[in-house]
């Protein structure tokens, strides 16, 4: 089962090389399924379909960019060794379709950060960023401070002019923008997952079988995708 | 407010409630076209937009009535052929104003009418989205709601991105930011990266 | 009506839609900006005199505390719709370091203000030092990669002996070059290339 190995995944920096293995490797029919590549893939599906930002993959990252950096050296030699084209081609697309997932993995998510800057920066979807997101996201609220600041902010009389608050009289933050958590997404799990709650009354619950496609509310499977019970599609 | 910032919810928010003043308010006569004076007399019938409406009623400043668009006219309408009904006209937000009327009028029968109204309309927008040349969404356009009209260039977007893949071709292209017939300047730089 | 000249800055962004932008309506914005200073002086005329009349602000239920929560709420509508028009904005604005690259064309530039184009150069330089961190430029390849390299016309005269990745191009109008895509990409974006099919 899937399920006991994924718990371990929630905490922590990321998923480690043997760690993040052993979530599928335990499924033999799934070997295909442990490449770096694959893994990459399903986290960009998830990070790409879920409404808010998930933690970030920092192991994977790390061994997806030494693999592309090998597979640019190795086509580098087959180009100065006369390598048959075709062979080369096939190997440059291979690099061309890692260094997509990659790219797009990571712009995916710094256009997350751009979009709710504020609300990340302000609760604990802060410890899913990277360090080098942290840096990206300071700058983004720096840059949006200033601008809003310096066209309205500044304009408006005392006690309206802050950037979290409407007024002084506002009890909590009631200005900043937060993800659609109750938004719907396609999802598919792996493993059979079994009966589950959706909701909090239990009113709803759904048999969730393995490889059958769900249009479910994002947050009430919100801790099976960080679990990584269930994939995002 | 998850949603400050929204557009669509601002300008739902701009739409008009008919109120009646529980109480004087002083030195807002301009809200009272009938007004002399610079206050609003207790009684007095004044069209408010929906979140001046909706805070002040919460303060039991004033009462709200049902807007025209779920009146049971409307509601005939509907029922009789809820496809041709342009329900912009009425009201440009209709279900989102719904949604946040309800509770303040106190009438539970609007939430099972939109259902309804959304129900029998659903299946006209996804049928011409997909099926109508372009030449014929003009006459048809107009007549839906702000969601509704969004709904549909979804589903037009998607039948079109569809249709793109299956023929293949093109898939990098000009930022449709840039005008359409954009001539660049001579010596651009190039791009930087 | 309190808040209408407000709404109709977002009315605007309404029309244009996501994709678009329009020039920045400065005279509007000012003309909001005094709507709340007025807002305001009202609200403080209120409150005196419900304190000369030594009333609570928050507990007197009389015509001038219903005069002066009407100033407060429409100056909170006015500022939301002043904040919505900025920030609608700057997301477009950012959306343009992604599609459009570093400099933007004159025609764009134009519609922006003072405040919107340090916007985007900020902005820009975040995303910049974040790239040049990773040592990846993540503004290319938008689109899943099939082939390695493209065929593409050039739209318009860009340069002789422009290098393209690890060759130089002559990058005459009409002329027709194969390509590595991810060098192509920005150009094609700007509407400086299109894609050439033979």
């Amino acid at each position: 089962m899937v399920s006991t190995a994924a718990g371990a995944t929630s905490s922590g920096a990321g998923l480690e090389g043997e760690e993040g293995e052993s979530i599928w490797g335990e499924d033999d029919a799934s070997i295909a399924e442990t490449t770096d590549v694959e893994l990459l893939k399903r986290a960009w599906r998830n990070e790409k379909a879920a409404p808010e930002i998930l933690l970030f993959e920092a192991g994977l990252v790390q061994r997806a960019r030494e693999q592309i950096q090998l597979l640019e050296e190795t086509v580098e030699d087959f180009v100065e060794n006369g390598t048959d084209d075709l062979i080369v081609s096939l190997y440059q697309m291979d690099l061309d379709r890692s260094l997509f997932l990659l790219r797009s993995y990571l712009r995916v998510r710094l256009q997350k950060i751009e979009k709710y800057m504020f609300h990340i920066s302000r609760t604990d979807l802060w410890n899913r960023l990277s360090e080098q997101e942290k840096k990206f996201s300071k700058r983004c609220v720096n840059a949006m401070e200033k601008h809003l600041e310096q066209s309205v902010l500044s304009r408006l009389p005392y006690g309206y002019q802050s950037i979290l608050k409407q007024s002084i009289s506002s009890e909590e933050d009631d200005m900043v923008p937060e993800p659609k958590l109750d938004t719907f997404v396609f999802c598919k799990s792996k493993g059979a997952v079994g009966a589950f709650q959706l909701d909090d009354v239990g009113d709803e619950i759904v048999d969730l079988v393995s490889d059958d496609l769900y249009v479910l509310r994002y947050k009430s499977i919100k801790g099976l995708v960080e679990g990584g019970r269930i994939d995002l599609v | 407010m998850a949603n400050y910032y929204n557009i669509d919810d601002i300008l739902m928010e701009e739409e008009p409630i008919t109120s009646i003043f529980q109480v004087r308010a002083n030195g807002v006569g301009l809200l009272d076209p009938g007004s002399e004076s610079n206050c609003v007399e207790a009684g007095a019938k004044v069209d408010l937009p929906l979140w001046l409406a909706h805070e002040l009623h919460l303060r039991q400043a004033v009462a709200i009535g049902v807007p025209p668009c779920f009146s049971q006219r409307t509601r005939k309408e509907v029922q009789a052929d809820a496809a041709c009904v342009d329900l912009r006209s009425r009201c440009p937000y209709f279900y989102e104003l719904g949604c946040k009327i309800f509770p303040l009028v106190g009438d539970k029968s609007i939430g099972p009418f939109l259902l309804y109204t959304f129900t029998s309309r659903y299946k006209e927008i996804l049928s011409k989205s997909h099926s109508a040349p372009v030449s014929t969404s003009p006459k048809y356009l107009p007549r839906l709601t702000q969601e509704e009209t969004q709904l549909f260039k979804a589903a037009q977007w998607s039948i079109a991105s569809f249709r793109k893949w299956r023929v293949g071709g093109s898939r990098l292209e000009k930022a449709s930011i840039l005008g359409r017939k954009r001539k660049p300047a001579a010596a651009q730089l190039p791009p930087a990266g | 009506m309190y808040g209408r000249t407000a709404s109709q800055l977002l009315r605007e962004l309404d029309i244009a839609d996501s994709d678009n932008l329009q020039a920045f309506n400065s005279d509007t914005c000012d003309q909001v900006i005094a709507e709340c200073e007025n807002h305001h002086l009202m609200l403080q005329s209120l409150i005196r005199k419900l304190e000369g009349e030594q009333l609570d602000i928050q507990t007197a239920r009389n015509e001038d505390h219903f005069g002066a929560v009407t100033h407060h709420l429409s100056l909170l509508r006015n500022k939301r719709c002043l904040m919505a028009y900025m920030y609608n904005r700057a997301e477009v604005i950012r959306s343009l370091r992604w599609k459009v690259g570093a400099k933007l064309p004159e025609e764009i530039q134009e519609k922006l203000s003072f405040s919107e184009k340090e916007y985007f150069k900020n902005h820009s330089a975040a995303i910049e030092s974040s790239m040049s961190e990773l040592d990846l430029d993540l503004t290319v390849d938008m689109v899943p990669p099939k082939d390695p390299y493209i065929q593409v016309r050039v739209l318009d005269d860009i340069g002789d002996n422009l290098s393209l990745g690890d060759h130089s191009f002559s990058l005459t109008k009409n002329s027709v070059h194969s390509v590595r895509r991810t060098d192509a990409e920005q150009y094609i974006s700007q509407g400086l290339m299109e894609e050439f099919f033979a």
